[in-house]
C-alpha cells in the first residue's frame, strides 16, 4: 500500500506549481474575470499544449499520464483559479480519442498541439448538468438543437455535441455559432447557449457515444474533485496566514479557539476531500469495479465539503474577504461552478448509492 | 500510489472472514438481546470470545511472538478489526490493557512484568482497566493529583480515578500517579495495582446508556510494589503518549466496518418498509454512505502511509474526530428515520434486531468525549498541523 505520491508524481506535481506561478495564472484569472477580455489566455494555453498538458487524459501511447497525473494537475489548477476551459478541453480531448474516423483524428491532434479549442456541448437544460438523454439531432450531416452552459462556446473552434444520434464534431461556422451568452457569477467561467443549425460530422454511434460520455462525466467529476482539493488547500492557507498576522485587542485573531477550531474543522473537510480524490483516481488508474462509485464519493464529498471551506476562508479575512480584491471570492465562486458541474451533488449522492456495497448486499 | 491489499493481505482476510464464520456463534447484538443474559454473563461471552482470539494467535498482533503475539504487520491487524467489526463480534474485555499497557510493558516495562502479565491480560484470566483520568484532571491529564508516596521499598496511592471502563470487573488497574508535586510532567510515574486490596475501592457508575460498564476508584494508601513501577520513576508521561499513539493503525479501517455493518441494518429496515424508495429517504441514505466512504478513504490514507514508514501527521486527530461525529450523524439520522422503532430497547418486543439503535444512539455521544475530546482534537490540529499563534 502507498498513498503519498511517488518520485514522478512529486515532481510532476511540483514542475506543475511551479510553472502557474511563473506565469502569475492567479492574476490571469483576474484578467479574465474583467469584461473586456479575450476569454482565456491563449499564451499558457499554447504553453500547456507543449508541454503535453492538454493530452493528459490520453493514452500513454499517445502520451497520456492516467488519471493520478490528472487529479494532480487538476488540483494544482484549483489551487490557482486557472482560468479558461481547460479541463472541458482534455475532456474533449479523451471523447475524440474514443472515435474513429479521421475527423476526430484530425480535431484531437489540433487540439492537443494548442491549435485549436474543442469543447463538449452536452447540457440542454438550465437546471441541471446531471446525465440525460440528448434531445439534439444530427441529420443529413446537420445538427440541430440548443446547448446550454457549453463552456467558452464562443470562443471554441469546434464543439463535441452531443445528440439522439451520437457524438458529433461541429466546426465552428464562418459567422460563429448563434450563441447567447449565460453570465454566472463566475466572472473566469464563460458560458454561452448556443441554437445549432450547422454543418457537422458524426463522429460515433449512440451506444459507443453514450459509453464515452458515462466516461467523460466520471473523468470530468475527478477533475472537478481535485480542482476543488486545491482550492481548499489554498483557502485554507490564505485563512491561516491572514489571522496568524492579523491582530486585534493586542494579539494574532489566530489565537483564538473559536477561529482556531473554524481552521481545524476546514482541514479536515479538505484533507478529507484529498483522501476521497486520491483513491478515486487510484481506482480509475488501475480499473478498479468500484471507480465510478468511488469518483461519485468523492464528488459528492468535495461539493459541499468547498462551499464550507471557501465560505470560510471569506468569513475569517473579515471585511476584507469580501472585497473583489482579496481573492478568497474567486475561490468560493470557482468552487461552486465546479460544484454544479459534471454532475451535481445530488446526482453523485444518488449514484454513489447506487453502486454502494451496503445497498448491493441488502 | 497504491490502495489495495497485497495478495498475500487478502489470503489473510479471507483466512480471518472463514475463522470468524467458524468461531463465532451469533452477533453481539443477538447476545444483548438474550434475556437469559445479564451484565456479569455478557462479559463472560466476551472473556470467552478472547480466549479464542488468543488461541488463534489473533491478539497482540503486532507484538513479537515471544510476548504471545504474531508479529504482524499494522495492515494485517487493521484487516482483523475491520472483520471483526464487519461480523460484530464482540469486544474483548481486556482491550484497554492490549492496546495500551502491553505496548508499554513491551517497550518500557522489565522482563519480569512482561513475563508476569502479559499471558494472563491475552489470556483474559486477568482483565485490566486504565487509571488516567481524574474527576478534576480530563483533557488536561498532566494536572493529575493522584500521589504515590514511598513506603519502604514500595509506594502507597492515595486519590481518585475515574471513567474506568471495564473497572467493575478488573483485578489489575494500571495507574498513572504524581510522584513528585513540583514537576508536571516529569513528575507522573506508572503503576500496576491489583484491585482486590484494602485501600482500593472500585464503585460502578452508571451510563446514559443505563449500563455500568465504567466506574470510578477511589485509593487510600494502597499498595503499589516497586516491582510493579514501569519504568523509571518519573517516565510515567512519556510511557503514557507514547502508547496512546501505538495503535493508530488499528481503528483505521475498523471504524467504517463497523459503521458499515449498521448501515446496512439500516438499509434492510427501510427496504423492509417499502421505504428504500423514498427521495428523502435516499437523499439522507446516500450522505451517508458517501460519508463513511470518505472515512474509509482516510483510513486507507493513514494506514499506506504507516505501512511506508511515514511518521504520523494530523491523521489521528482527524481521524478521531471524523467517526465520533460521524456516528453521531449517522445514529441520528438512523433513529430518525425509524421513528419511534428507532427508539425500542434491544429487548423490547418489536425492536429491530440488525443494530441496536437505542444503544448505538445513546453510546455514539461517548466518542466525541473519550481518548480526546472533539475540542482537543481541534486543538491539535490547529497547534500542531496548521502552526496557528498561541495565545499570548
Amino acid at each position: 500500500m502507498q498513498f503519498e505520491l511517488n518520485e514522478d508524481q512529486a515532481l510532476l506535481q511540483s514542475s506543475t506549481r511551479e510553472l502557474l506561478d511563473n506565469e502569475a495564472a492567479l492574476e490571469q484569472t483576474r484578467s479574465v474575470m474583467e469584461e473586456s477580455s479575450e476569454g482565456y489566455p491563449k499564451d499558457i494555453y499554447a504553453q500547456l499544449a507543449e508541454l503535453g498538458y492538454a493530452g493528459l487524459l490520453l493514452s500513454e501511447e499517445d502520451g497520456g499520464l492516467g488519471p493520478i497525473a490528472f487529479a494532480i494537475v487538476m488540483s494544482e489548477m484549483g489551487r490557482v483559479a486557472f482560468p479558461g476551459p481547460f479541463l472541458e478541453l482534455s475532456l474533449a480531448i479523451r471523447l475524440l480519442s474514443g472515435c474513429s474516423g479521421e475527423v476526430a483524428r484530425d480535431w484531437q491532434a489540433r487540439a492537443a498541439e494548442g491549435s485549436a479549442l474543442v469543447v463538449l456541448a452536452r447540457d440542454e437544460d438550465l437546471a441541471s448538468t446531471d446525465p440525460a438523454a440528448p434531445q439534439a439531432h444530427f441529420a443529413d450531416g446537420r445538427v440541430q438543437g440548443s446547448k446550454v452552459f457549453v463552456p467558452f462556446g464562443a470562443e471554441a473552434d469546434a464543439l463535441v455535441v452531443s445528440t439522439a444520434e451520437g457524438l458529433a464534431l461541429v466546426p465552428r461556422p464562418g459567422t460563429g455559432w448563434n450563441a447567447a451568452p449565460l453570465t454566472t457569477f463566475d466572472h473566469a467561467q464563460r458560458f454561452v447557449a448556443v441554437e445549432l443549425d450547422d454543418e457537422a460530422h458524426l463522429l460515433a454511434e449512440p451506444e459507443t457515444s453514450a459509453t464515452l460520455l458515462t466516461e467523460a462525466l466520471r473523468l470530468g467529476a475527478l477533475g472537478a474533485s481535485a480542482q476543488m482539493m486545491g482550492i481548499m488547500e489554498r483557502s485554507l492557507e490564505i485563512a491561516v496566514a491572514y489571522t496568524s498576522e492579523r491582530e486585534a485587542f493586542g494579539v494574532p485573531i489566530g489565537s483564538f479557539q473559536a477561529l482556531q477550531h473554524r481552521c481545524a474543522d476546514m482541514l479536515i473537510q479538505a484533507e478529507s476531500a484529498r483522501s476521497a480524490t486520491f483513491r478515486a483516481a487510484w481506482a480509475e488508474e488501475s480499473g478498479a469495479d468500484d471507480a465510478a462509485y468511488l469518483v461519485s464519493v468523492a464528488k459528492a464529498w468535495a461539493g459541499p465539503a468547498g462551499r464550507f471551506v471557501c465560505g470560510q476562508a471569506i468569513q475569517l479575512l473579515g471585511g476584507v474577504g469580501f472585497t473583489w480584491e482579496y481573492d478568497p471570492h474567486i475561490y468560493l465562486k470557482r468552487i461552486k461552478t465546479l460544484e454544479q458541474f459534471h454532475g451535481s451533488t445530488n446526482w453523485h449522492v444518488e449514484n454513489a448509492l447506487v453502486n454502494a456495497p451496503v445497498l448491493a448486499d441488502a | 500510489m497504491d490502495l489495495q491489499f497485497s495478495a498475500e493481505q487478502l489470503e489473510f482476510q479471507q483466512e480471518v472472514r472463514d475463522w470468524i464464520a467458524r468461531e463465532l456463534p451469533r452477533p453481539f447484538a443477538d447476545e444483548v438481546r438474550d434475556p437469559a443474559h445479564d451484565a456479569d454473563s455478557l462479559v463472560e461471552v466476551r472473556r470467552g470470545w478472547q480466549r479464542k482470539l488468543n488461541d488463534a494467535g489473533y491478539l497482540g498482533m503486532r507484538w513479537a511472538t515471544e510476548w504471545g503475539g504474531r508479529g504482524a504487520t499494522e495492515v494485517e491487524e487493521a484487516i482483523l478489526h475491520a472483520e471483526l467489526n464487519r461480523a460484530d463480534a464482540p469486544i474483548v474485555p481486556n482491550f484497554l490493557g492490549i492496546s495500551l499497557l502491553g505496548p508499554a510493558l513491551i517497550h518500557h516495562g522489565s522482563e519480569e512484568q512482561r513475563r508476569r502479565f502479559i499471558p494472563k491480560m491475552l489470556s483474559a484470566d486477568e482483565i485490566w482497566c486504565q487509571g488516567f483520568s481524574e474527576p478534576s484532571s480530563g483533557s488536561d491529564l498532566a494536572s493529575l493529583r493522584t500521589r504515590a508516596e514511598p513506603d519502604g521499598d514500595d509506594f502507597r496511592i492515595t486519590g481518585q480515578k475515574v471513567w474506568t471502563t471495564f473497572g467493575p470487573w478488573a483485578d489489575w488497574i494500571f495507574v498513572l500517579a504524581r510522584t513528585d508535586p513540583d514537576d508536571r510532567h516529569g513528575g507522573i510515574s506508572f503503576f500496576l495495582v491489583p484491585i482486590d486490596q484494602e485501600g482500593v475501592e472500585m464503585r460502578p457508575l452508571k451510563q446514559i446508556t443505563g449500563e455500568s460498564e465504567f466506574g470510578e476508584v477511589f485509593f487510600d494508601g494502597a499498595l503499589a510494589r516497586r516491582e510493579h513501577l514501569v519504568g523509571q520513576l518519573g517516565e510515567g508521561w512519556r510511557i503514557a503518549m507514547t502508547v496512546l499513539g501505538y495503535e493508530r493503525g488499528a481503528s483505521t479501517l475498523a471504524n467504517p466496518a463497523d459503521y458499515e455493518r449498521q448501515l446496512g441494518g439500516l438499509v434492510s429496515a427501510l427496504k423492509e418498509r417499502g421505504e428504500l424508495e423514498q427521495a428523502a429517504v435516499r437523499e439522507k441514505l446516500g450522505k451517508l454512505v458517501v460519508d463513511n466512504e470518505v472515512m474509509r478513504a482516510n483510513g486507507l490514507r493513514t494506514l499506506a502511509n504507516i505501512a511506508a514508514g511515514i511518521a504520523p501527521g494530523p491523521e489521528s486527530s482527524i481521524e478521531k474526530i471524523f467517526w465520533s461525529e460521524y456516528h453521531q450523524r449517522m445514529t441520528d439520522a438512523a433513529v430518525e428515520l425509524l421513528g419511534p422503532q428507532g427508539m425500542l430497547e434491544a429487548r423490547s418486543p418489536n425492536a429491530r434486531t440488525e443494530v441496536d439503535w437505542a444503544y448505538q444512539y445513546l453510546w455514539s455521544r461517548a466518542g466525541t468525549i473519550y481518548s480526546g475530546s472533539s475540542e482537543i482534537q481541534r486543538n491539535i490540529i490547529a497547534k500542531r498541523v496548521l502552526r496557528m499563534p498561541t495565545a499570548r
